[in-house]
């Protein structure tokens, strides 16, 4: 094949493309709802608690990293001989980071996260990936949160979600739980009641025309007001308006941390953070990356204070799409990879600790001669958490929960004391798509 | 108040179901004969156009969208476009564009193609037939570059074209699937996973110019045809293909576009559509009794969308069931600036887009290809209704600033006789008119539709 007609091939313009920035990321921003770089978006769900579960109180944060996380330059793989040489300009100093282990160190942007990991109250996971690995963003945050083996169809709904219809029938849902659709992430789209809440900046309107507003809907509309109330009630835990001066990441993170801290609130939430897809001056100590990964560090120190004396009880996961090429690219930055790490943090994990199967960064090492080799399915981490922090069964980790990966067992030792398994029996798991409008018309008014 | 409490009612549903909301003098306006003046609308001439000369046309919009005016173009078609929804009586065929540019929803934030030549696709495609024929609509949709790349069938080749051989290379079945579950047939609609396959292989070699093809002459790209659709026909999968049963023949590119026109007047599509627009501007559950008719008069007229939409209004449910559903974000900041007279000014675009950007739905950008939700719980939800009061304040501060006016007037003009005795006892009394009126932007009369 002659040069002009490489030029020509559709692949070979795909990589100009990436190298030039990714198209596909300014479409993440929109679809996930989000507000930019330092915006979340944050709904929780409502779990049923139940009294032959966990003695405690478990608490869940889900947090989806977007945009394909460089893992290597995140928790660094100081031991690895390849490793300088495969980073070059963006390798990370060994004398900078925070030590982990004997061969791992921290990227120095993330102190209060190595003071956690010191204090045995958070960990890593490294050389995970979840089971779609065709680098695209959209095809793999939603593989991420559909918790299937491939791309998930149109209407799909989310690992999340599904927990919450499998478990039990019978058990004390919280009676302001309520319905929210909202643009919720896919992780959390299905039928069960699921209530969102939104950092947002605008001023609030306030009494008196707000007490006009809410017994108006009182006098006219109680399915208006019912929902508004909730709505108010919501904001009013996670204190919305009372954070000023701080980006809407960390309001988003307080606000969860407030949430499932208060007796009364969820105890699963999600967040979104965006602004890992470095295709080009990613830096190394400081720079882009770096001030990312200080956001998302001050963030989870914000959620660790804001969740108060639930922290105990607490799991907060934070997982990405993919990592990032372990070779740099012409621009000092990473295109799209594979393996990359998770982190845990909260006071229920069982810290400390770099897990995971360490693959090596050598040429011949690589996955597919360009990424971190993928050890972990991330899924693996997912149902570690759910059977050992939640008790989930495993009947329900197999089936509805994460169909068909009975083949990829939970993730041993990442949580201190594992939780006594709930029963087994199910409740009506969601089916892993909603029914489209239409195709229920046709069911109940057949031709 | 001019009007009885019937006749005033009438006006409200057509403001506030089938219309983007009054403006002041609004009901007393049409209230003689509300319906009547919904179905005038329809009449008149050129009422989908936006004639502005300044936008580009098909040509410059796709030129342009590759060299770096997409955001800029983006802006000031989405202004055009604000003004024509400020400029309309009562706004129903700006609903009905609304509604079909999400029935084929695209983001802008796609890439550039898309961001560039989305507003033109809307004018030219979209309101050009939206009260014509759906098969136009459809064929101008699927032809576009901005579809084309949003569904990712740029670079979709035949494995037995001769490039297809040359290369090794294959096909993308994202447009083909979602044409037929999300366009046309709508799921449950009588296709197979194969007839998914046969119509992606039939739409092999519908492209468009790249940039670094109109720059090298690769690929019959040429300065003259950048960014614009082309059929590549050593891209496109020989033979005759079969789906749903029915042969097509090796006509090149006519062979999707056979089958658009056969899709676009297949009874199952005449249902889809029948029930989207049901759903859309009546009821989240919509019934045979409230399809059948519009699904009728669709395969009648081959697709006559005027004809459809006089159907929707004929249906007597359409004026005789409550008003249940919930204005969407972007249908109540066009109430808003209805109301108010007044919206974001062009240097101050960020005043449209924080507020749907928190609600989650900014014009033209739809998370997925199956558009923005069209069932109220989406919208109904206690985040959102949080927001929609701060949002109200937000606007009436942003678009006019410190209200002098007697809101419990502004109130009687836009919904007469239909204004709640609950409402407007509250409408007045307070030390801010502004807190008036985020009352009145906020009420059930304003946010039910």
């Amino acid at each position: 094949m002659t040069d002009d007609r490489a030029k020509r091939l559709p692949e070979a313009h795909l990589r100009c493309a990436a190298r030039e920035g990714c198209a596909e990321s300014r479409l993440l921003l929109s679809r996930r709802a989000m507000l930019g770089v330092t915006a979340g978006l944050f709904s929780w769900a409502y779990m049923p608690r139940f009294a032959e579960a966990a003695s405690s109180d478990p608490r869940l944060l889900v947090v989806v990293l977007r945009g394909g996380t460089d893992g290597i330059n995140m928790v660094v793989p100081l031991g690895d001989p390849h490793y300088v040489s495969m980073r070059g300009a963006i390798a990370i100093p060994a004398a900078s980071t925070i030590p982990l282990d004997s061969f791992f160190g921290l990227h120095p942007a993330m102190p209060k996260f190595g003071a956690m990991f010191q204090a045995k109250e958070a960990a890593v996971v490294h050389a995970t990936c979840v089971p779609l690995r065709n680098r695209s963003h959209f095809d793999a945050q939603d593989n991420l949160e559909a918790g299937i083996e491939g791309k998930p169809s149109v209407s799909a709904t989310g690992w999340l979600n599904r927990l919450l219809t499998a478990l039990p029938a019978g058990a004390p849902v919280k009676t302001h739980g309520a319905i929210e659709i909202n643009e919720a992430p896919l992780i959390l789209r299905g039928p069960a009641p699921i209530l969102g809440w939104s950092s947002t900046w605008f001023e609030a309107y306030r009494n008196p025309g707000l007490k006009r507003v809410r017994t108006l809907y009182q006098a006219l509309d109680t399915q208006m007001y019912d929902t508004l109330e909730r709505g108010l009630e919501a904001n009013r835990l996670a204190g919305g308006y009372d954070d000023s001066n701080i980006s809407m990441l960390r309001k988003g993170f307080r606000g969860a941390g407030r949430l499932i801290g208060a007796a009364e609130g969820p105890r699963i939430a999600v967040l979104s953070v965006d602004g890992w897809d470095t295709h080009s001056n990613q830096g190394g100590t400081t720079g882009f990356m770096a001030e990312v990964m200080s956001e998302l560090d001050t963030a989870i120190d914000d959620f660790k204070t804001a969740v108060g004396a639930a922290w105990k009880d607490t799991v907060m996961v934070a997982a990405t799409e993919f990592g990032r090429t372990v070779r740099t690219n012409g621009d000092d930055g990473t295109d799209h990879g594979v393996g990359t790490v998770a982190l845990l943090a909260g006071g229920a994990v069982n810290g400390g600790k770099v897990f995971g199967d360490w693959p090596g960064l050598a040429p011949n090492q690589l996955y597919e001669d360009s990424d971190l080799w993928p050890t972990t399915d991330l899924r693996a981490v997912f149902k570690g958490i759910l059977r050992d922090h939640l008790g989930v069964a495993k009947n329900l980790l197999n089936g509805p929960i994460f169909p068909g990966s009975a083949a990829i067992s939970p993730f041993r030792n990442l949580i201190k004391s594992s939780a006594p398994a709930m029963a087994a029996a199910a409740g009506s798991p969601a089916p892993l798509r909603m029914e489209p409008g239409i195709a229920r018309y046709r069911r109940e008014n057949p031709a | 108040m001019a009007l009885s409490p019937e006749a005033a009612q009438q006006t409200l549903i057509a403001f506030q179901r089938f219309g983007l909301g009054a403006k002041p003098g609004g009901p007393a306006a049409i209230g003689a004969d509300a319906k009547a003046a919904v179905r005038a609308e329809l009449d008149i001439p050129n009422i989908a156009l936006i004639t502005d000369p300044t936008l580009p046309g098909y040509g410059k919009a796709c030129s342009d969208a590759q060299s770096g005016k997409a955001e800029d173009w983006r802006w000031k078609e989405l202004a055009a476009r604000f003004d024509k929804h400020m400029a309309v009586q009562i706004g129903f065929v700006e609903r009905l564009v609304m509604f079909w540019t999400n029935h084929f929803a695209m983001s802008v934030n796609k890439d550039d193609e898309v961001r560039g030549t989305l507003g033109q696709w809307e004018r030219d495609v979209v309101r050009a037939n939206v009260l014509g024929k759906f098969s136009r609509m459809l064929q101008g949709t699927i032809a576009h570059p901005a579809m084309i790349t949003y569904l990712d069938n740029q670079d979709s080749i035949g494995p037995n074209s001769p490039v297809g051989l040359e290369w090794g290379v294959g096909f993308n079945e994202n447009l083909a699937r979602e044409i037929l579950e999300l366009h046309t047939l709508g799921s449950q609609g009588g296709y197979t996973e194969g007839d998914v396959t046969a119509l992606a292989k039939i739409l092999t070699g519908w492209s468009f110019v790249r940039g670094w093809e109109a720059d090298n002459g690769y690929n019959g790209g040429t300065n003259q045809n950048r960014g614009r659709f082309i059929y590549r026909s050593d891209w496109h999968e020989p033979g005759p293909i079969t789906l749903m049963g029915k042969v097509y023949p090796a006509v090149g590119q006519q062979q999707a576009e056979m089958v658009l026109q056969d899709l676009a007047v297949h009874p199952a599509t005449a249902e889809h559509i029948a029930f989207k627009l049901v759903r859309h501007f009546i009821t989240d559950q919509p019934t045979a009794a409230m399809v059948r008719p519009l699904k009728r008069k669709f395969l009648q007229t081959k697709g006559d969308l005027k004809a459809v939409a006089l159907a929707l209004l004929d249906l007597p449910e359409a004026w005789a069931m409550p008003l249940t559903k919930l204005r969407t974000p972007q249908e109540m900041a066009i109430a808003h600036y209805r109301a108010l007279g007044a919206r974001f000014s062009n240097d101050d675009i960020w005043a449209l887009s924080a507020p749907l950007d928190a609600l989650h739905q900014m014009v033209w950008e739809p998370p997925t290809p199956e558009g923005y939700s069209d069932e109220t719980p989406t919208w109904l939800n206690p985040d959102a209704m949080r927001i929609r009061l701060d949002v109200a304040e937000f606007h009436n501060r942003v678009c006019v600033g410190y209200y002098e006016g007697n809101v419990v007037q502004l109130a009687d003009s836009l919904f007469d006789a239909a204004l709640s005795k609950q409402t407007r006892n509250r409408l007045s009394g307070l030390d801010y008119p502004n807190d008036e009126l985020v009352i009145l932007l906020t009420s059930p009369e304003f946010q039910r539709r």
